[in-house]
């Protein structure tokens, strides 16, 4: 993690506030979440004509036999995209772990059900300290393995009813209508879970553009990712005062 | 006072009856007269008409070179509703008004039936104009003379109720559509026609239509075709009584096939479509019960007649098919187990999310209250 040392906050010079940044997203992991947005915006619009296609507004998008079959290539295509995104993001992280060139943050950890202790403890008055976070939160760490896990399971399922006839020569029949059961309602809560979830983190809570940007100014460091923030600058803080403060403790 | 009075009384006596004289002989015999002859008509015209037509060997030769038989049996007549109703045999034959008869300017049989048989519309205009709109006077248009009139399936002078007993209905179609008529008396629904005599099965003209019967080969009849099994099997007091479920409609509307047909039929019902209906998989004339061995559905069957449209299809493709019924845990185990996870999962992703959303909403609305009371 690249540590960039802009000039420091407090030093104005010529009336301009210069602020340390500090990235938070390397540039294929921007791209890689510019695509999934494209690909499940386009996936959830056709889509969900195809999930309730007996409804009145659902049949005038649809309009011509055409437009219905239009729609679905579409889908599959978008389909085709977000696989191979899923399995580029899967191998690529895969490989850079086991290089040692990507630290180990997304994975849950006991300190995150302790801080998801803390926070709704946080959140019901009892306490008035939020948990420290690191890179990723507990709320962020959630988002990302459930995104994951059901944008497994809508492939694998998409899958199973896209080739049902391929699927059924090796596996029971009784997949195919369980696969089209699970693919329409999980297509359902996902969109519910970015909507409500996903969007108030990082939309109204607070504006969270470094998906997009990469980074993350020193104020929103200290604020939201705290035990990050001490972590990276533990360096160049002055020592004294760190060991003096555990000394204490 | 008392001549002129009595000459008056006279005159007016004079007056009253002659006029009663005139009412007594002239009216009145009219009125009787009228009724006379109405009563008298039919029986009589009818009887002078048979005296000659009651013979057996009455015949002439049309030009076409077919005999035209001429006899009528007077038994078979009397039991014509149109005998019984008292219209006379003119009412229809309007250009024979002596004897000896004009001339028959017909050159044939056919030719003669195609004309005498319009004179069925000046009775029973809406039925006939009905007709004109079938698909039998379609195909006589197109040049197909056999194509029926009304009087080939009513009868030209042995008129009876159509549908008495019920079974003539499908006999008089069967006349002409032997084939369709073979299979359907073996069916189900035929079956229990012919030999229970069930009241409920369908006939031919309860799909069909009877006057103005449409094209079934069409996309609009075959889009259209799973409502008219669904007249009967979509009926809960109906199939109640022979213990079949009256929800196969409603589940085929969700299942794959009718959900497309759906559409179809709201927005498309003119183009055709390949989404199986109704009669795709359990036959037209020929629907069995599923436990019949050469019914198209028979477990045994399934499958062939899923291939009929799903070429590739592997012995375990018939268990995708959950038929026409509702998830459940002795039918469907893995489905129920399912559909039971995904109940309870939506709802708690969703309450969740909710939850804890509106929770950091409310904490985050008090810390900044209380940061600017400060």
């Amino acid at each position: 993690m690249s540590l960039e040392m802009n000039q420091d906050t407090r030093l104005e010079s010529n009336g301009v506030r210069l602020e340390r940044t500090y990235q938070r997203f390397m540039l294929g992991q921007r791209w890689e979440h510019a695509l999934l947005i494209l690909s499940v915006t386009v996936l959830l619009l056709t889509g969900l004509p195809q999930k309730y296609r007996a409804a009145m507004w659902s049949q005038q998008i649809l309009a011509t036999p055409e437009r219905l079959d239009l729609i679905r290539q579409i889908h599959h295509i978008a389909a085709i995209v977000l696989i191979i995104e899923v399995v580029y993001h899967l191998f690529h992280n895969l490989y850079l772990l086991f290089g040692r060139r990507l630290p180990e943050d997304i994975f849950p950890t006991w300190q995150d059900v302790r801080d998801a202790w803390q926070m709704f403890k946080y959140l019901l008055f009892l306490t008035k300290e939020k948990p420290a976070a690191g890179k990723y939160n507990f709320e962020q760490k959630f988002t990302y393995w459930f995104i994951f896990l059901i944008l497994g399971m809508m492939g694998l399922t998409g899958l199973i009813i896209w080739f049902p006839l391929v699927v059924t020569n090796f596996l029971p029949g009784g997949i195919v209508p369980a696969a089209k059961l699970t693919h329409s309602t999980e297509a359902i809560v996902t969109a519910i879970f970015i909507i409500i979830w996903h969007f108030y983190h990082v939309h109204i809570e607070r504006l969270n553009l470094s998906i997009f940007t990469g980074r993350l100014s020193e104020q929103e460091m200290r604020k939201y990712h705290a035990a990050e923030y001490a972590h990276l600058t533990v360096e160049v803080r002055d020592t004294t005062e760190e060991e003096s403060g555990r000394d204490a403790s | 006072m008392a001549p002129p009075s009595a000459k008056g009384c006279y005159l007016a006596r004079v007056w009253i009856l002659l006029g009663a004289g005139l009412v007594l002989g002239l009216v009145l015999p009219m009125l009787f007269y009228v009724t006379a002859e109405a009563e008298k008509s039919n029986q009589e015209t009818e009887k002078y008409c048979l005296s000659c037509h009651s013979d057996l060997d009455l015949s002439t030769t049309l030009p076409s070179g077919e005999t035209l038989s001429l006899f009528l049996d007077p038994q078979k007549l009397e039991h014509s509703v149109h005998s019984q109703a008292g219209i006379e045999c003119v009412a229809c034959h309007t250009e024979i008004k002596t004897y000896p008869h004009p001339e028959l300017e017909y050159n044939s049989k056919r030719e003669l039936s195609r004309t005498y048989y319009q004179s069925c519309w000046k009775c029973h205009s809406a039925n006939y104009e009905k007709t004109l709109d079938s698909m039998h006077a379609q195909v006589a248009e197109e040049g197909n003379l056999d194509a029926p009139v009304c009087t080939d399936c009513h009868g030209a002078h042995f008129v009876r109720p159509p549908d008495e007993p019920r079974t003539l209905i499908s006999d008089t179609c069967g006349r002409c559509h032997t084939k369709i008529f073979d299979e359907y008396q073996e069916s189900i629904h035929g079956g229990a026609l012919f030999q229970e005599d069930n009241p409920d099965v369908p006939v031919c003209t309860d799909c069909h239509g009877v006057h103005n019967i449409h094209d079934p080969r069409s996309a609009q009849f075959r889009i259209e075709s799973p409502d008219l099994c669904a007249r009967c099997h979509a009926d809960n007091q109906l199939m109640g009584k022979y213990g079949l479920s009256a929800e196969v409609y409603d589940l085929y509307e969700l299942s794959w096939h009718g959900v497309d047909v759906t559409v179809y039929k709201a927005m498309w019902s003119t183009i055709w479509h390949e989404s199986a209906v109704c009669t795709d998989c359990h036959g037209v004339h020929n629907i069995r019960t599923s436990d019949d061995p050469k019914s198209l559905v028979n477990p045994d069957n399934l499958l062939k007649t899923c291939q009929e449209c799903h070429p590739g299809a592997g012995p375990n493709w018939t268990n995708a098919w959950t038929g026409h019924n509702k998830i459940s845990l002795e039918r469907t185990p893995f489905l129920f187990y399912v559909d039971a996870f995904y109940i309870s999962f939506t709802r708690f992703v969703l309450w969740l999310s909710i939850g804890y959303v509106a929770l950091q909403a409310f904490r985050s609305i008090v810390n900044r209250l209380r940061r600017n009371q400060s």
